[in-house]
């Protein structure tokens, strides 16, 4: 744009110039007038196209509502205003004078001196044409008197008389007769040309002034001699007599002015043309190149606000890339440098806030994920105990997914409500300590469930709520419960079973030893009652072997073990039974992880209870059942009886806790001590309309171990 | 106000001035041709041709104001080619000055040094009008049985007049007096051949 605006410029400025020129009068350029002229015009006019053009283009980016072209139609016309108003008045007082002066040059007293000057000329010629004429007329008469022969001399006395130049004398035909000039070098004289002498036969001659050339004029009298004989062809006297060279050049001169004058005044209007046109393509120019110019300035000077404009756009989009800088000295150039510092430091503090951000969020994920992977349950709540968070271990002790709960205050929770109870009741009480606090949750058809809470407030600075971390220690009470029992049965079978011995052996030698003392009744009587002392002591001993049993029950060898091979052995033995038993085992069940030994009796146990509990039954149903779940190898056994009593269900796994007439009640609790050596689950359920469900889960053999046969594993 | 008129003026003829710079080429003739012949004579080949000139007052009145006029007659002789471009055989010039002597009340119609006088501007444009025994050619540059192309035409030449007759001329039909291209084929072996009409 720069060089097409130079270019242009400078063009221009060369046909300005050779426009100058040629309008000067000089004879440069003048045959090319025209030429030069519409060269001009052409650039004026294609500068003027790049005008439009580039205002074009800046209108666009004004509608278009391009950052800072505003400020560049405002610079563009402050220039160009600046370029025209000077020139539109040099222009408009030029073209005033300039035809105001042209106008002055042509003034009618000079115009009517110079035609005077020119018809005194013209007098003056007429005067001497006039003479030479009449002397011609004079001469003729003269010489019509005299006879042929005598003319000759004749003609050269009255050439002398009248001093004329040049005198002849020829036929109508135009053949010299005679002649006689007062030049000594001249021996013809000039000749007239036909037509004039054919103009000269008339009776009043002919008479003209003949301009050779240059300066020279001559003055020619062409006049018929009058015969003396009719009949004799008439003579023509010519008197040739040139102009004075004084006269002749003076009315040259002003003739050649008259004509100057006249072309001048004649091209008066293309004149003022000239000097109008030369300047108003010299303005046209200037002002188009000004108004690029401008142009190229107004962009020069906006473009690093253009720059700017982009750069805080791009910072504004988040892109800190440095802008393409200005190396200027004054301040804009300073404003780009600073401005890219400014983007290459917020860039540094983008990255560092960045980096700080991601440090954080590793952070939070890493406490989330200790956070979810916490057995224990958290729930955390804010100032208005709705509740914020709620972690993995929660839903899974309290079996719930918490949806409809979170942001919701605990009194208005629609279910937990136990639960939310209790947190608020404890906050209510404690305040900002920390508290702790045992709650049991009941589960309709299930086992009871005890929650050990332990809450505190959270610092203010962190928005403040509070926290509230539970366990589920149920099991934790029935561990300690059973072991205490455990240690009970230990110490009680120790306790019980050592007196036992001397007691049999006493009775047994009080029938001994007495039996032949007495006799009759006595003896029956001794026999009956030391009998009963015997049976009732070993019933006691294997009362005391149970409890010992349960109280030092090995510990498990797990391996491998195919449940349903189990439970057809263990069946084998039930097949006398009365119930009925329906059987209903996987066939795809993969080997759990236990102890052959402890599971036969889990099943043994189960079945003998279900068989039990169903004694006054007419109609006793037993159902036996494997299955694969969550991962787990499930046992359910199911009976028709009565189910457990209410006030039972919570302690059934306890020792003595029984509801049969005769029973340790240690059948539930060894089979939960088995179960929980296995790692695995139990749990009790009454069925509806009646009869009651056990099942357990067991964990399954690694994949890696294969499987053994249940035979294998009695052995 | 003046000054306004003259600029707007002056724009005016600026776009005038393109438009006959672009028509310059083809200008309507003001002078037609007859009788161009193209003749055998003892020198070469002569030209001989009549020119009607249609000669308006304008023209009178610059010239009875002693303005020099420059009527200039070009010739082409030119060979056709099929081949390539039209081989130009001869191209001659001739300039015509008409001018008016004031102080003797005379015509003048010169021609390189030649001039010659006339009462009146009819005679003096009658005598233009009739152009006679211009040698153009020589008789050897010519093969008898080819055949040419002649042009022949006649303008008024404002290159040599004052700049201020060229400007104005731009404006003005007055000063555009020119014929067009007379054109005819001629053959030098038959001399009757060479008679060209221009309307």
């Amino acid at each position: 744009m720069k060089y097409l605006v130079i270019a242009a410029a400078s063009f221009g400025a060369i046909l300005l110039f050779l426009l100058a020129s040629a309008s000067a009068n000089t004879a440069l350029f003048a045959s090319h007038y025209p030429w030069l002229l519409g060269l001009n015009a052409v650039v004026a006019l294609s500068l003027l196209g790049l005008v439009a053009w580039q205002v074009r283009a800046l209108w666009r980016d004004h509608r278009a509502k391009v950052f800072g072209s505003r400020l560049k139609l405002r610079l563009m016309l402050m220039f160009g205003l600046m370029a025209v108003l000077p020139g539109v008045l040099v222009y408009a007082v030029s073209v005033q004078f300039v035809t105001k002066s042209i106008e002055t040059w042509f003034d009618v007293r000079v115009e009517k001196a110079l035609e005077s000057g020119l018809n005194l000329g013209r007098s003056a010629l007429d005067y001497l044409l006039a003479d030479l004429s009449d002397k011609g007329h004079a001469m003729a008469l003269e010489l019509g008197d005299h006879p042929e022969p005598q003319r000759r001399v004749l003609l050269n006395r009255l050439r002398e008389q009248t001093s004329v130049q040049e005198a002849a004398l020829f036929t109508a035909s135009g053949v010299l007769l005679a002649s006689s000039s007062a030049a000594v070098a001249a021996l013809l004289p000039s000749m007239p040309s036909p037509a004039q002498l054919r103009q000269a036969r008339n009776a009043h001659g002919y008479s003209v002034i003949e301009g050779e050339g240059g300066n020279e004029l001559l003055l020619r009298v062409l006049v018929p001699v009058s015969q003396l004989g009719l009949s004799s062809e008439p003579r023509i006297l010519q008197l040739t007599q040139p102009v004075p060279a004084g006269l002749a050049q003076n009315a040259e001169s002003v003739q050649a002015v008259y004509r100057d004058y006249q072309e001048l005044s004649l091209g008066r209007e293309g004149l003022t043309r000239i000097y109008a046109m030369t300047l108003t393509l010299t303005v046209l120019l200037a002002l188009f190149t000004a108004f690029a110019v401008a142009f190229v300035l107004a962009r020069r000077l906006s473009a690093p606000l253009s720059i700017l404009a982009e750069g805080t756009q791009a910072v504004a989009a988040g892109d800190f890339t440095p802008r393409q800088a200005i190396y200027s000295r004054d301040e804009l150039g300073i404003l780009t440098q600073s401005f890219n510092q400014m983007t290459r430091q917020l860039d540094d503090a983008r990255r560092e806030t960045e980096r700080h951000r991601a440090e954080v969020e590793s952070a939070r994920a890493y406490l989330e994920s200790i956070l979810a992977n916490l057995s224990a349950g958290v729930l955390v709540f804010d100032r208005r105990f709705l509740l914020r968070t709620v972690n993995e271990g929660a839903l899974t002790i309290l079996g719930d997914d918490f949806s409809g709960l979170l942001v919701e205050p605990v009194d208005a929770w629609p279910r937990q409500q136990i639960l939310g109870r209790a947190i608020r009741d404890a906050f209510a009480e404690h305040g900002a300590q920390e508290w702790q606090t045992q709650i049991e949750l009941d589960h309709p058809g299930g086992l009871p469930q005890t929650l050990l809470l332990r809450g505190t407030q959270l610092p203010e600075g962190s928005s403040g709520g509070s926290v509230v971390v539970f366990d589920d220690v149920t099991r934790l009470i029935a561990a300690q419960r059973s072991a205490a029992w455990g240690e009970v049965a230990r110490r009680l079978a120790h306790e019980i079973k050592n007196p036992l011995t001397p007691i049999q052996l006493s009775a047994e030698r009080l029938q001994m030893k007495l039996s032949e003392k007495v006799s009759g009744a006595d003896a029956e009587m001794l026999s009956r009652s030391t009998q009963t002392i015997i049976n009732q002591v070993q019933a006691m001993k294997r009362m005391v072997d149970d409890f010992s049993d349960y109280a030092r029950m090995p510990a498990p060898v797990l391996a491998a073990v195919d449940l349903n091979a189990l439970v057809g052995e263990v069946l084998g033995l039930y097949e006398t039974s009365c119930a009925k038993i329906d059987v209903a085992l996987a066939a795809d069940l993969p080997p759990v992880w236990g102890d052959a030994t402890q599971l036969r009796q889990i099943i043994h146990n189960l079945l003998r209870n279900a068989e039990d509990a169903q004694e006054n039954t007419d109609t006793p149903r037993i159902g036996i059942a494997t299955t694969q779940a969550d991962g787990l190898a499930e046992l359910a056994i199911t009976d028709c009886g009565p189910g457990f009593p209410a006030e039972i269900i919570g302690r059934v796994f306890e020792p003595y806790v029984t509801t049969k007439a005769r029973g340790t009640g240690l059948g539930l609790a060894i089979v939960k001590k088995i179960v929980d050596e296995h790692h695995g689950r139990i749990s009790i359920s009454n069925r509806q309309p009646l009869g009651a469900e056990v099942s357990i889960r067991l964990p399954l053999a690694p994949a890696s171990i294969p499987p053994s046969t249940a035979a294998s594993t009695e052995t | 106000m003046r000054c306004c008129r003259k600029l707007l003026r002056s724009l005016l003829f600026g776009v005038v001035l393109s438009i006959w710079l672009a028509s310059l080429a083809a200008q309507a003739g003001e002078i037609e041709i007859h009788n161009a012949q193209l003749s055998l004579g003892e020198e070469g080949y002569v030209l001989a041709a009549d020119f009607r000139i249609e000669f308006n007052a304008r023209l009178e009145e610059a010239v009875a104001k002693g303005v020099i006029l420059y009527f200039v007659t070009d010739f082409e002789l030119t060979r056709p080619r099929w081949y390539w471009l039209d081989d130009k055989v001869v191209s001659r010039t001739q300039t015509f000055r008409l001018s008016y002597h004031a102080l003797t009340r005379q015509y003048r119609l010169s021609t390189g040094a030649l001039h010659q006088s006339f009462e009146t501007l009819d005679e003096a444009l009658r005598m233009l009008a009739r152009l006679r025994n211009w040698g153009v050619l020589d008789k050897v540059s010519l093969k008898s049985d080819e055949t040419y192309l002649a042009s022949l035409r006649m303008r008024l030449d404002l290159s040599q007049m004052p700049k201020t007759f060229q400007v104005t001329a731009i404006a003005n039909r007055d000063w555009n007096l020119a014929s067009d291209w007379a054109r005819w084929s001629f053959v030098p072996g038959d001399v009757k051949s060479g008679v060209a009409e221009n309307k």
